[in-house]
C-alpha cells in the first residue's frame, strides 16, 4: 500500500518533464523537490529529535554559496561542487550544533535565529567573496529538464535516507533523547552528542538543497535566505507532518502549489502562511500525513502475539561474574539542596551478585542516593567506586557506560517507540554504528539491525513480554511499562542494576512474578541489584542485605531478620519503639 | 529601548514559561496604531497615546488567548510557533491596511536642542528616560502590589497558585497584556526616529529577544543592564566598523553568551530534576 503510493509518486515526478513542455511547471516541480530535500533533513532534527531550528536558511545559503563559488571561482565540476557544499555545511552544522545544543527551547530558537542572521549579514557585507547584496551571477546551469531530474532523484534519495535512518539504531536514539533525555542517558547515550549528529545531518541536507538551488537559478543573492525562509521550512514540515517520512512531500507540494493557484490574492500570502501554521499546530499535531494515517489505521493491536522463542530459562548474558566482593562502595557521600542535607555521610558496601535493598520512610534520601549513584546529582562530598573505579560526579551517560543501569520511580519509556524498540535502544547503548551506513542502509547496517532486534526479542522473552514487543510503549499499562523498563535496563548488560520502586503500582500477581524474575536473575549470576522499595514483603523475601536510611543517614544495615529487629528501624517507621519507653 | 521590549519577554516568561516570539510585531503595532490615530484620525497626542496603549493591551490579551493558552496548559512548546504565526499574520494585516511603504511619524518633540553647538533631538533623550521610568514602575508593581504578588506566585508554582484561588490563566493574560503594552510604548517612542512600516517589527523583536536572553530571561535587572550594554556595543560597532557589521557582532555576542553562560548574565544556574 505505502510502497505502491511511493512508486506512483516517483513515476509521476519522473514523468513531469515528459508530460509538459511548460518550463514554468518544471521549475515549480524543481522548487518542490528542493523544499523536500531541506525539510526531509529538518525532519531528522525537528521530527525525530524534537529540536526546533529557525536558522536552516543559513545552511541553505552556505550550501548555495559554497557550490556557486567552487564552480565560478575554482572551476570545479558541478558534481564535485555539490559534494563540497554538502561537506562544508555539515562541518558548519556540527560546529553550530556544538554551541547551540548546550541550550534548548526558546534559547535554542534564539541561537539558530542568530546563526541565520549572521549568515545573512556576512553574505551582504563580505562583498569581495559573496558579491554583497547583488549576489553571484552567471552560475552555469544544466538544461532545466535534466536539472529537474537531478533534483527529483536527490529528493528521492533524501527521503529514502530519512526512512533508513528512522529504522536504525541512530533513529531510535534520536527519538529516545526526544521522549526522555534522562532515560536515554541512563542507557549510555550522550543526548548532546546524539543531537549534534541529528543537527549535522539536517544541515548537510539543507546544504545539498542549497547547492542544487544555485544551479537551478544560475543566480543567488542574500534575499533568498532570510528568517522568513527558515520559518517557511518549518511550516512545510509542520503542515506535512512532523516525524512522518512523507510529511515533507505533502507539505512541499501544498505550500509551493497553493500560492500559485491563488495568485489573485498574492497580497494575502503571509496571512495564508500564518493561518496554515496556526491551523496545523491546532488541529494537525502530526500534520496532514499523520491525520490521514490515524484515520486509516486503528491503533496497533497490543495483543498480537508474535511467534517468538518461548520464554525459556532466563539468560541475562551479563559480563562474566567477576570475583565476589564489593561491586559498589559508597564512602561518606553527602548531598545538600540549598542548605537542606538530603544525604549526610552515607557509606554503603554493595556485595556483588547479591540483592541489596534500600529502605526508609519517605524523604529518607533513597531516590537521591540512586540519583547520585547514576550520576544525575553530583555529590558534594564523598567517594563512590564501581568495582574499584571511582565514578562520583561523572555524567550519567558515562556512568551508564561503566556498567550502571537503572529504572525510574515513574517508568520513563520512549513513548514513540515500540516496547521492542525501547529495549533495542538499551541493547545498542552508545554503540550506534556508522551514521553514513545508517543513512544508506548498507548491508552491514542491516545486519547489525537484525542483531539488535534479536537481542531485544530475547530480553523481552526472558521477562514474558513477547506479546507486547510490537506495541507502542505509550499504550502499555503501568505494570507492563515497568517490566519493559527493566528489560531495557538489562539490555545494557549492566554490572549494577538500580531499581527505583519496581513494585509500585503493580498487582499482587505481578509483584509475585517480579519477585521470581529478580531471584532468577541473581541466581543466574546476573548483575548486582540495588532495590529501593516500599513493599516490605518483597524486600524481606528477596534481599540478601538491607540498608535503612532515615533523614539522609544510614540508621541500620544487615540481613533482613536483623534489620526487622533493629530498634532504630522500628522507631523510624513507627515512632518511639515500645521497648525503648522503659 | 531594547531593554523595554525585552522586559516584555521577561514578564510573560516568568509567569508562564512562555513568551510572545512576535513581540517585535507588537512594537510595530504600537507605531502603526499611534500613526493611524494621530495622523489618520487627527486625535491629539495624549488621547492617541492612551488609545494606542489600550489597543496594545487588548492585542496582548488576544495573543495569549489564541496562541498561548491552549499550549501553556498542556505544557506543549507549540506556543513558540503559534506566536510566530500570529506575528506573520499581524505583519500582513498591517501591510494591507497601512500600505507597504514607510511613513514619517510627526512628533511634538522634533525640534533639535542646541547645547554648545552640538544638536540632539529631545526624543533621543526621552527614550532612555521613559524606558527606565517604566522599568522601575513595572518592578514596583511587581514587588509591591497584591496583583504583582499574584503574578509572582504564579511564576513560582502555577499549580499551587491555582489551588490558592489565583486565577492562573487570567494572571498570564494580564502579563501578556502588560508585555504588549510595554512593546507599544516602545513603538510610539521609536516611531519618530525610525519610520513607521509594517516590516519594522521583526528586527527590533529579535534584538530585544537577544537582550532578554543575554540578561537572563528570569532576571529583570540583568535585562536592563544587557539592554544598555547591547545598545552601546551596537553604536560602537556601527561607528567604528560599519552599520552592516552591527547585526553580525550583536548576534555573535548572543551565541557567545549562551555558550558560556546559558542561563544569562543575571540568571541563576538552573538545577535539574530527575
Amino acid at each position: 500500500m505505502a510502497r505502491a503510493g511511493w512508486l506512483a509518486l516517483a513515476l509521476a515526478a519522473a514523468a513531469l518533464p515528459l508530460a509538459t513542455a511548460n518550463t514554468y511547471y518544471i521549475y515549480l516541480g524543481a522548487s518542490v523537490g528542493l523544499l523536500v530535500i531541506v525539510t526531509a533533513g529538518l525532519n531528522v532534527l525537528a521530527g525525530f529529535t524534537g529540536q526546533t531550528s529557525l536558522g536552516h536558511a543559513g545552511f541553505y545559503a552556505i550550501g548555495a554559496y559554497a557550490a556557486a563559488l567552487s564552480v565560478t571561482r575554482l572551476r570545479l565540476p558541478m558534481a564535485v561542487a555539490v559534494l563540497l557544499a554538502i561537506s562544508v555545511t555539515a562541518l558548519v552544522g556540527a560546529a553550530v550544533a556544538g554551541a547551540a545544543l548546550r541550550v534548548s527551547g526558546p534559547y535554542l530558537a534564539m541561537v539558530t535565529i542568530a546563526f541565520g542572521i549572521i549568515v545573512e549579514g556576512v553574505l551582504v557585507e563580505w562583498v569581495s567573496v559573496t558579491g554583497g547584496p547583488g549576489g553571484i551571477f552567471n552560475i552555469p546551469k544544466l538544461s532545466l529538464a535534466r536539472h529537474y531530474w537531478v533534483i527529483a532523484a536527490v529528493a528521492a534519495i533524501a527521503l529514502w535516507m530519512t526512512a533508513n535512518l528512522r529504522r536504525s539504531a541512530w533513529g531510535r536514539a534520536f527519538v529516545a533523547v526526544k521522549d526522555s533525555e534522562v532515560a536515554a542517558e541512563s542507557l549510555g547515550l550522550s543526548a548532546y552528542y546524539v543531537r549534534i549528529a541529528a543537527f549535522t545531518v539536517s544541515a548537510a541536507f539543507a546544504g545539498a538543497a542549497g547547492a542544487l538551488f544555485a544551479f537551478l537559478n544560475g543566480y543567488i543573492s542574500p534575499d533568498s535566505f532570510t528568517l522568513q525562509t527558515s520559518i517557511l521550512f518549518l511550516l512545510v514540515l509542520l503542515f506535512g507532518g512532523l516525524g512522518q517520512i512523507a510529511g515533507p512531500v505533502v507539505g512541499s507540494l501544498v505550500l509551493v502549489l497553493l500560492p500559485e493557484l491563488l495568485t489573485r490574492i498574492a497580497d494575502y500570502r503571509l496571512i495564508l502562511y500564518g493561518t496554515l501554521l496556526l491551523a496545523s499546530i491546532y488541529w494537525l499535531p502530526a500534520g496532514v500525513v499523520g491525520a490521514l494515517r490515524r484515520g486509516r489505521r486503528p491503533t496497533a493491536a497490543a495483543g498480537a502475539n508474535s511467534a517468538g522463542p518461548s520464554s525459556g530459562p532466563f539468560s541475562p548474558g551479563g559480563p562474566a561474574p567477576s570475583a565476589t566482593g564489593a561491586a559498589l562502595t559508597v564512602e561518606r557521600v553527602s548531598v545538600a539542596f540549598g542548605g537542606v542535607a538530603a544525604l549526610s555521610e552515607v557509606s554503603l558496601e554493595v556485595p556483588a551478585h547479591r540483592i541489596t535493598a534500600l529502605i526508609g520512610p519517605n524523604g529518607a534520601g533513597k531516590t537521591t542516593l540512586l540519583n547520585v549513584l547514576s550520576g544525575y546529582y553530583a555529590p558534594d562530598a564523598g567517594h563512590i567506586a564501581l568495582a574499584g573505579r571511582p565514578i562520583a560526579g561523572r555524567p550519567p551517560h558515562l556512568i551508564a557506560r561503566a556498567g550502571v543501569a537503572r529504572t525510574f520511580q515513574t517508568a520513563q519509556l520512549f513513548g514513540e517507540l515500540s516496547a521492542g524498540g525501547n529495549v533495542a535502544v538499551g541493547v545498542a547503548g552508545p554503540r550506534l554504528g556508522g551514521l553514513l551506513g545508517a543513512l544508506c542502509g548498507t548491508p552491514a547496517a542491516r545486519r547489525r539491525e537484525r542483531e539488535l532486534a534479536a537481542g531485544a526479542r530475547d530480553l523481552l522473552a526472558g521477562l514474558d513480554l513477547t506479546s507486547v514487543a510490537d506495541a507502542p510503549a505509550d499504550s502499555l499499562a503501568a505494570g507492563l511499562r515497568r517490566r519493559v523498563e527493566i528489560a531495557r535496563a538489562l539490555a545494557t548488560r549492566p554490572r549494577l542494576l538500580l531499581l527505583d520502586e519496581p513494585a509500585a503500582g503493580l498487582t499482587p500477581a505481578e509483584i509475585a512474578s517480579l519477585d521470581g524474575q529478580l531471584a532468577r536473575l541473581r541466581d543466574a549470576g546476573g548483575p548486582t541489584l540495588v532495590l529501593v522499595e516500599h513493599h516490605m514483603d518483597l524486600v524481606m523475601a528477596l534481599s540478601d542485605h538491607i540498608t535503612v536510611l532515615d533523614g539522609g543517614r544510614v540508621i541500620a544495615r544487615g540481613d533482613p531478620a536483623a534489620v526487622q529487629r533493629d530498634p532504630a528501624v522500628i522507631e523510624a517507621y513507627l515512632g518511639a519503639a515500645p521497648a525503648a519507653a522503659s | 529601548m531594547y531593554g523595554l521590549v525585552a522586559l516584555g519577554y521577561h514578564m510573560t516568561w516568568v509567569t508562564s514559561r512562555t513568551m510572545n516570539f512576535s513581540q517585535g510585531h507588537a512594537v510595530m503595532g504600537g507605531a502603526v496604531v499611534a500613526y493611524a490615530l494621530l495622523v489618520g484620525l487627527g486625535w491629539p497626542f495624549p488621547l492617541a497615546l492612551l488609545g494606542t496603549l489600550a489597543a496594545l493591551a487588548a492585542l496582548g490579551a488576544v495573543v495569549e488567548r489564541v496562541a498561548v493558552r491552549p499550549f501553556f496548559l498542556a505544557g506543549s512548546p507549540a506556543w513558540l510557533l503559534s506566536t510566530i504565526a500570529l506575528g506573520i499574520i499581524a505583519e500582513n494585516a498591517a501591510m494591507l491596511t497601512f500600505g507597504k511603504d514607510a511613513r514619517a511619524f510627526p512628533s511634538p518633540l522634533t525640534k533639535p536642542i542646541l547645547v554648545g553647538g552640538a544638536g540632539f533631538y529631545p526624543q533621543e533623550l526621552l527614550i532612555p528616560l521613559v524606558g527606565l521610568a517604566l522599568m522601575a514602575a513595572v518592578q514596583l508593581l511587581y514587588h509591591r502590589s497584591a496583583w504583582g504578588k499574584q503574578l509572582k506566585a504564579v511564576a513560582w508554582n502555577g499549580e499551587a497558585a491555582g489551588l490558592m484561588g489565583i486565577n492562573v490563566p487570567r494572571a498570564v493574560m494580564a502579563a501578556y497584556a502588560l508585555s504588549a503594552l510595554l512593546a507599544g510604548v516602545a513603538g510610539v517612542l521609536l516611531a519618530p526616529l525610525l519610520n513607521v512600516a509594517p516590516t519594522m517589527g521583526t528586527i527590533i523583536g529579535l534584538k530585544a529577544f537577544a537582550v532578554a536572553i543575554i540578561g537572563g530571561l528570569a532576571s529583570a535587572p540583568g535585562i536592563v543592564v544587557a539592554g544598555l550594554g547591547y545598545g552601546l556595543v551596537e553604536s560602537f560597532v556601527a561607528g567604528y566598523v560599519s552599520t552592516g557589521a552591527r547585526e553580525i557582532v550583536g548576534f555573535a555576542l548572543v551565541i557567545a553568551v549562551l555558550v558560556l553562560r546559558p542561563w544569562g548574565i543575571g540568571g541563576a544556574r538552573p538545577s535539574r530534576r530527575v
